[in-house]
């Protein structure tokens, strides 16, 4: 029992300068990107290809910094992991605009990311390569079907939405994208990092209140969201309650994978959606 | 459950759309059916997810509704209807949690003072009352520490077998009275834990056990993942009650040892009064023979003098007999007077005069020497001695029970040695040193009680009251002294009496 055994110093407090400067240079490293790869997309030709793989990079890429360094809470490691997952994403966004099927690559991100992250235990503290019990992760995809099913058959019913995959090669690449990138980098922050740090600080309910805005705000803020006024607003129900459920199901299972999979299964309901 | 109850709200889906799928139909007033049984059964979270997911099943109603003919009549009560059994679901759960809540912190109560009432080793009940407390907050470990300080206190925990160490924040709380909270102690800077830390936070409140008499302990609690609304204050309740049932096995257990120690004291005395009782018995056979004895002579020599013509010189000596005779009967009645003084408690009565101790005692050993000639007197004071101011008739009698017990159980022609010199702190000691049989050491401590005589087959001849010693410190006590004995089995005894100038 670690309040009996545990050695304690009631006057030894955390530092917290590391991580609000590595969260800054971070943030403005995704800032520049993302600037950077609009002014490339604006270049027209390859350089729009190479713009969108760099704004998609710095987005998603930052992201996952953004974890990490919260996670990681200045131990050291970090900057390397980070750097390796935005080549990766570089290179799949890359692909992904080159080439039909090339968004395919998105799906060897995830186990880059484990490849990378398996180095660090202190990881276990947000979810990460934690052991899961295959009836979460049974969980986690029926949760997200069910929003997505759910979705699916309120937009068709109330605002005549059509539901069909035009193409398979672009709803293979939109799912490749939600399990390489979308889905993933949402995950690893959200509720890796800021939910699991604060559920640490204020319980449940605080937790899962400031890491769903986080999420909405992300999301209402992604000019891939249809700007339809009742698309915004299903958008702020649909992904509230997967943001909702996603972080019941980290504290349930201990676990980030039954979330991940929930939204991938949500996003690839959505993804049938023919909301354009 | 739950599973059941989700069957049940699709069924009552079902029976929607087949009566017509409109939001107003009869039927949606069913959903709250599998709703409340499941906040009734699971509490509000499994009532939330039952009523989320009812009010999922009725949006594709719902909102088709308001798209068709707007916010109407029917749109506002399906759109009610949308959202009661998320309220009614988390409400009667929230309340079904705290009312199970509050029976399970009642029996824990309960259960703290049957486990603490039991016989048996403080740690064993200990850990009996922290898994009552483990099951009353729904805690992952608990830890109960009874003890002032963190040296050595009576540790019981849940799961059993833990330990204390000494730099760990229970024992700080111990020793400084002191609470500690930590929401997370993985992410707690004031904690060391080993290995990485786990998913889940670990919560941790120790509460010191104060009743209001000073902290007797410490109530440990660790939780993994998240703690109930409430819990905190129904560990203050517990840790509150577990300070007045620890103080309460405290006294008991005093008023035990109180009660031990008050039987083994009246058997003491029980057996005291016996043995006092058995001495007076003694003591009355002894003064009756001791009484006869000259009373008898006297009686003789009376009754020869009455009856028969006793020629003068005869007649001379037998009145010497009724004379020696009479004076041992009135030292005898004179013990008995002091004896009676002694029962009631009174101090001896003294005539304090100028007493020249060194001459005083020179003339008492020479008359005693005269008397017991079988043994040999030695006097022999160290330096010059004060003037007493003293009862010259009690230091006689002192003088005289101390020759008279060494003559007595000393050997004859053994000696018997009187020493006497002044300390620089105005007190004079008198010693009496014989080369007699010894004092068991065990019976020195009552050597001068009253009728105390010490059973030896070698003094079993000697005749005597058994209030000599107990006269002594009578007397030198009544002159502010004090009087002491040394005593060797087989080789003889000091008596030492310290008199104050």
């Amino acid at each position: 029992m670690d309040l009996l055994t545990a050695p304690f110093e009631v006057d030894r407090h955390r530092r917290f300068a590391p991580v609000v400067g590595a969260l800054c240079v971070a943030g403005a490293l995704m800032l520049g990107g993302v600037v950077g790869g609009q002014w490339l997309v604006r270049q027209g030709g390859l350089g729009r290809e190479l713009g969108l793989a760099v704004e998609g990079t710095a987005i998603h890429g930052g992201f996952i910094a953004q974890g990490l360094i919260i996670s990681l809470a200045g131990r050291p490691g970090g900057a390397t992991i980070a750097l390796r997952m935005a080549a990766g994403l570089f290179a799949a966004f890359l692909l992904g605009h080159l080439l039909p099927w090339g968004s395919l690559a998105f799906l060897l991100i995830p186990p880059l990311l484990v490849h990378e992250c398996r180095g660090h235990p202190t990881l276990r503290r947000i979810g990460f390569l934690s052991p899961v019990r295959p009836a979460c992760l049974l969980v986690g995809l029926g949760v997200g079907a069910f929003l997505g099913g759910h979705l699916l058959v309120t937009s068709s019913l109330t605002f005549g939405y059509a539901i069909s995959v035009v193409s398979v090669a672009a709803y293979t690449s939109a799912v490749a994208y939600d399990v390489g990138a979308n889905a993933l980098s949402a995950e690893w922050l959200f509720r890796g990092a800021l939910f699991s740090h604060w559920w640490r600080h204020w319980g449940f309910w605080g937790a899962v209140t400031v890491s769903t805005a986080f999420t909405l705000v992300r999301y209402l803020l992604d000019p891939a969201l249809p700007q339809a006024p009742e698309a915004r607003a299903g958008a702020i129900v649909y992904l509230a309650a997967l943001a909702l459920g996603a972080a019941a199901l980290r504290a349930w299972s201990g676990s980030l994978v039954p979330g991940y999979l929930a939204a991938i299964a949500f996003f690839a309901a959505y993804r049938t959606l023919v909301v354009w | 459950m739950v599973a059941a109850a989700l069957g049940l709200l699709l069924a009552v889906t079902a029976g929607v759309v087949w009566e017509g799928g409109t939001p107003v139909s009869p039927l949606r007033h069913l959903y709250l059916v599998p709703v409340a049984w499941a906040a009734l059964s699971g509490g509000a979270r499994a009532g939330g997810f039952l009523g989320l997911m009812a009010g999922f099943f009725q949006v594709p109603l719902v909102l088709p509704a308001i798209e068709r003919a707007g916010l109407t009549g029917a749109a506002v009560d399906g759109l009610v209807s949308l959202a009661m059994p998320p309220a009614v679901g988390v409400l009667a759960g929230l309340l079904r949690d705290q009312s199970r809540a509050r029976a399970r912190r009642l029996a824990a109560l309960l259960q703290i003072e049957q486990c603490l009432a039991r016989e048996g080793p403080l740690p064993v009940r200990l850990d009996a009352v922290a898994g009552v407390v483990r099951r009353g907050l729904n805690a992952a470990r608990v830890g109960v520490l009874v003890g002032a300080s963190a040296e050595a206190p009576a540790l019981g925990s849940a799961p059993p077998g833990a330990t204390l160490t000494p730099r760990s924040a229970a024992a700080w709380s111990l020793v400084t009275g002191r609470a500690v909270r930590s929401p997370d102690l993985a992410m707690d800077a004031r904690f060391t834990l080993p290995g990485p830390p786990a998913p889940a936070p670990l919560r941790g409140l120790i509460l010191p056990m104060d009743a209001g008499a000073g902290p007797v302990g410490v109530l440990a609690l660790e939780w993994r993942g998240e703690v109930a609304t409430g819990t905190a204050a129904a560990a203050a309740e517990i840790a509150l009650h577990l300070a007045l049932g620890v103080e309460n096995a405290r006294l008991t257990l005093r008023q035990r040892r109180f009660a031990e120690e008050l039987e083994d004291k009246v058997a003491a005395a029980t057996r005291r009064l016996r043995e006092i009782d058995q001495a007076k018995s003694e003591f009355l056979s002894v003064v009756s023979h001791e009484l006869r004895t000259p009373l008898t002579a006297l009686e003789g020599f009376a009754e020869l003098l009455l009856t028969r013509a006793v020629p003068p010189e005869r007649a001379a000596r037998f009145l010497r007999h009724i004379h020696v005779e009479a004076r041992r009967l009135g030292r005898i009645v004179a013990e008995l007077l002091d004896l009676s003084r002694l029962e009631v408690g009174v101090a001896p009565d003294l005539k304090r005069e100028p007493l020249e101790l060194a001459a005083h005692v020179e003339r008492q050993i020479e008359l005693f020497a005269g008397v017991h000639p079988a043994h040999r007197f030695r006097w022999a004071p160290e330096g010059a001695l004060p003037t007493l101011r003293a009862d010259r008739d009690a230091v006689d009698r002192v003088l005289q029970n101390l020759l008279s017990n060494a003559v007595k159980y000393s050997p004859r022609g053994g000696e018997v040695r009187v020493t006497a010199r002044a300390g620089a702190d105005g007190l004079v000691e008198l010693r009496v040193e014989d080369q007699g049989v010894g004092i068991p050491a065990g019976e020195l401590p009552r050597i001068f009680d009253k009728y105390v005589r010490i059973a030896n087959r070698e003094t079993a001849s000697v005749r005597g009251l058994g209030l000599g010693l107990s006269l002594v410190r009578a007397l030198v006590e009544a002159h502010g002294g004090r009087v002491e004995v040394e005593s060797e089995l087989g080789k003889g005894s000091v008596f030492r009496v310290i008199l104050p100038v």
